[in-house]
């Protein structure tokens, strides 16, 4: 049995079904992302497992025993929120130390505990200011230590990074995930932006209309999504529809792609071929290689800083590929170019 | 850029600033002048209004009751309405409609009909004709004045996620009330405690019906020397004006010790 675990959990309001049947394990320690766009579900599962919402069906037990029905503020797991929730009314010290003096600590216990979550935080000198004299970004790195004070078995955070700026939010993410792999802390945490799920957590778990479409490590759900929501909604995928030849070629219009084809795909079953614009390479001449190549004018050119992203018309099909800044090649609108891309960097999965 | 008010506009506020201190004015001057029936000033003045006043055997008694019930009356009230509007507020947000329209419901009834009303259900021992039917009826006739300033901060300051984040840390819900709620509502209680003494301590209606001579208000001293004597009863509404200035100052300077950060942090949002 896993440290935290969710069992067949549901949750109606109404005659919507926010999360339906929602089985998940959390290994102690791990840093698990629930990630999935506005109304997937993934803040009511967060809010289960706080105990502000009750599941309508299933289970919820964290280190073996059952929560589902224990009180918010009994379950031992400390939470950050997306708005600022730091008390107006008490200075940084009195904010964090409240969890403790709520419980009845010790003063000196309290005091201790106070220092060592400010310095986790790096905020030492700020104890005896008021939450509306910090930045967004301190107020939350106070309520991570407020959270944190008073040692949660599960840290839960709802999309704690969503109201601050881009810079902050990158900062501020690393930070986390130090101060999480620092106290080993099991975490559960909620964001609808992927590049944040990726880049700080043990396991993604995607949703979507309450369901979980996939859960994996970041690299398995980049690299090998199982569904067209996995693949469309993580990066940017180029989705080529085809029908199976055989074990290793897809026909995608006029042309036959080679891809690596899943046994469960039976010939002249409909597919959709995925492949990312990283591993498209443009051409302005006919390539020679032996490799998937495409050809088609392009539609635009969007400059992204790190890369420029070109899109390519395929027969009415829109194909995105990616090249890199220190790329020196130029290409014009409507110019003709040719795409390659390798077998390996396709997946084939049933178009559904 | 200010513009300057037009001129009527400022006309017309003086007018109405004028209309409002001028009766309170007079009711001052008339109580310290020695006669002041057909002079345009008071033709001397004199401070004996107030000494007789003072020296009257009920004027500590009546002074000291309406105290006590006004101060009643705001304990009562807050002990009653804080925690009910905020359970209202968070737990059962269907009966904020219903518990609007029931805070309403004693501006719909004359303290007439109030008082005899009270008197009539409890008419017995030791309920009957007793100061506490009279801090009772105070309480409903004020219920209003209390109810309206704390929900309104109450819909001013995110309850939800604070209660929410207290929650997750441990605390009870009598802790989130005291420790969190009331602090960031101070400016809501504060009025609320105000409104409800000030109209307390003048009402006269359900103090003269429901205790009468046997627990007498400063009103209804009031009210009586008016019949007998302007002059004294213009020093005892002096007197009466002072009380509800002074404690407003009191509650006021009370909360304004713990209110700047609070205030600042709403104003910063």
């Amino acid at each position: 049995m896993a440290y935290l675990e969710l069992q067949n959990v549901s949750k109606l309001f109404g005659a919507v079904a926010a999360v339906k049947d929602f089985n998940l394990a959390v290994e102690k320690g791990a840093f698990v992302s629930l990630l999935g766009p506005s109304g997937c579900g993934k803040t009511t599962t967060l809010r289960m497992i706080a105990g502000f919402e009750m599941p309508d069906a299933g289970a919820i037990t964290l280190d073996g025993a059952d929560i589902t029905s224990v009180p918010p503020n009994k379950r031992g797991t400390g939470m950050v929120f997306q708005a600022y929730a730091l008390f107006p009314n008490m200075n940084v010290r009195d904010n964090v130390a409240f969890g403790l003096e709520v419980t009845g600590h010790a003063r000196k216990e309290i005091d201790d505990r106070v220092r060592e979550m400010l310095a986790l935080v790096r905020l030492e000198d700020t104890a005896k200011r008021f939450p509306h004299q910090l930045s967004g970004g301190q107020q939350q790195r106070i309520a991570l230590a407020r959270a944190l004070a008073i040692r949660p078995r599960v840290l839960l955070l709802d999309e704690p990074l969503s109201a601050l700026d881009a810079v902050v939010r990158v900062a501020l993410r690393g930070e986390i995930r130090r101060i999480q792999l620092e106290l080993g802390i099991t975490t559960v945490y909620v964001t609808h932006d992927q590049e944040e799920a990726l880049s700080i957590s043990d396991r993604v778990v995607v949703m979507d209309q309450g369901l979980i479409e996939q859960a994996g490590s970041p690299e398995e759900i980049y690299r090998q999504p199982q569904t067209r929501f996995v693949a469309a909604f993580i990066g940017t995928a180029n989705q080529l529809n085809g029908v199976v030849v055989d074990r290793a070629q897809v026909r995608f219009g006029e042309t036959i792609l080679r891809a690596p084809v899943p046994t469960s795909l039976n010939e002249s079953s409909k597919v959709v071929v995925l492949v990312r614009p990283e591993s498209i390479a443009i051409h302005a001449a006919a390539p020679s290689a032996v490799q998937n190549i495409l050809e088609g004018t392009i539609q635009t050119i969007t400059f992204l800083g790190p890369i420029t992203r070109v899109a390519v018309d395929v027969n009415g099909t829109r194909v995105v590929a990616d090249m890199a800044a220190s790329s020196r090649a130029a290409f014009t609108h409507t110019q003709h170019v040719w795409l390659s891309f390798s077998a390996d960097a396709c997946q084939v999965m049933a178009n559904q | 850029m200010k513009e300057r008010p037009p001129v009527l506009q400022s006309l017309l506020v003086a007018l109405f600033i004028t209309y409002m201190i001028v009766p309170i004015i007079a009711t001052y001057i008339f109580s310290i002048a020695t006669q002041w029936d057909i002079t345009l000033m008071p033709e001397g003045y004199t401070l004996e209004w107030y000494q007789t006043a003072f020296d009257h055997p009920y004027f500590s008694i009546t002074l000291t009751n309406s105290f006590i019930v006004s101060i009643a009356a705001v304990l009562v009230g807050l002990l009653f309405i804080v925690p009910t509007t905020y359970w209202v507020h968070t737990r059962v947000p269907a009966a904020k409609p219903l518990l609007d329209l029931l805070m309403i419901l004693p501006f719909g009834i004359p303290a007439v009909v109030l008082a005899l009303a009270l008197i009539r259900v409890y008419s017995f021992p030791p309920l009957a004709r007793s100061p506490f039917l009279l801090i009772s009826a105070c309480v409903i006739f004020s219920m209003p004045f209390m109810y309206r300033p704390v929900s309104n901060s109450l819909m001013a300051v995110d309850v939800h996620t604070l209660t929410e984040s207290a929650l997750s840390l441990g605390a009870n819900t009598l802790q989130i009330l005291i420790r969190v709620i009331a602090p960031n509502i101070m400016p809501g209680i504060l009025s609320g405690s105000l409104l409800v003494f000030a109209t307390v301590f003048a009402e006269f209606t359900l103090a003269n019906l429901i205790t009468g001579a046997s627990f007498k208000t400063f009103p209804l001293l009031l009210v009586e020397f008016t019949r007998r004597d302007g002059r004294i009863a213009a020093a005892l509404s002096v007197i009466s004006f002072t009380v509800a200035w002074l404690a407003s100052l009191a509650l006021l300077w009370v909360g304004g010790r713990g209110r700047k950060p609070t205030e600042e942090a709403l104003g910063a949002r």
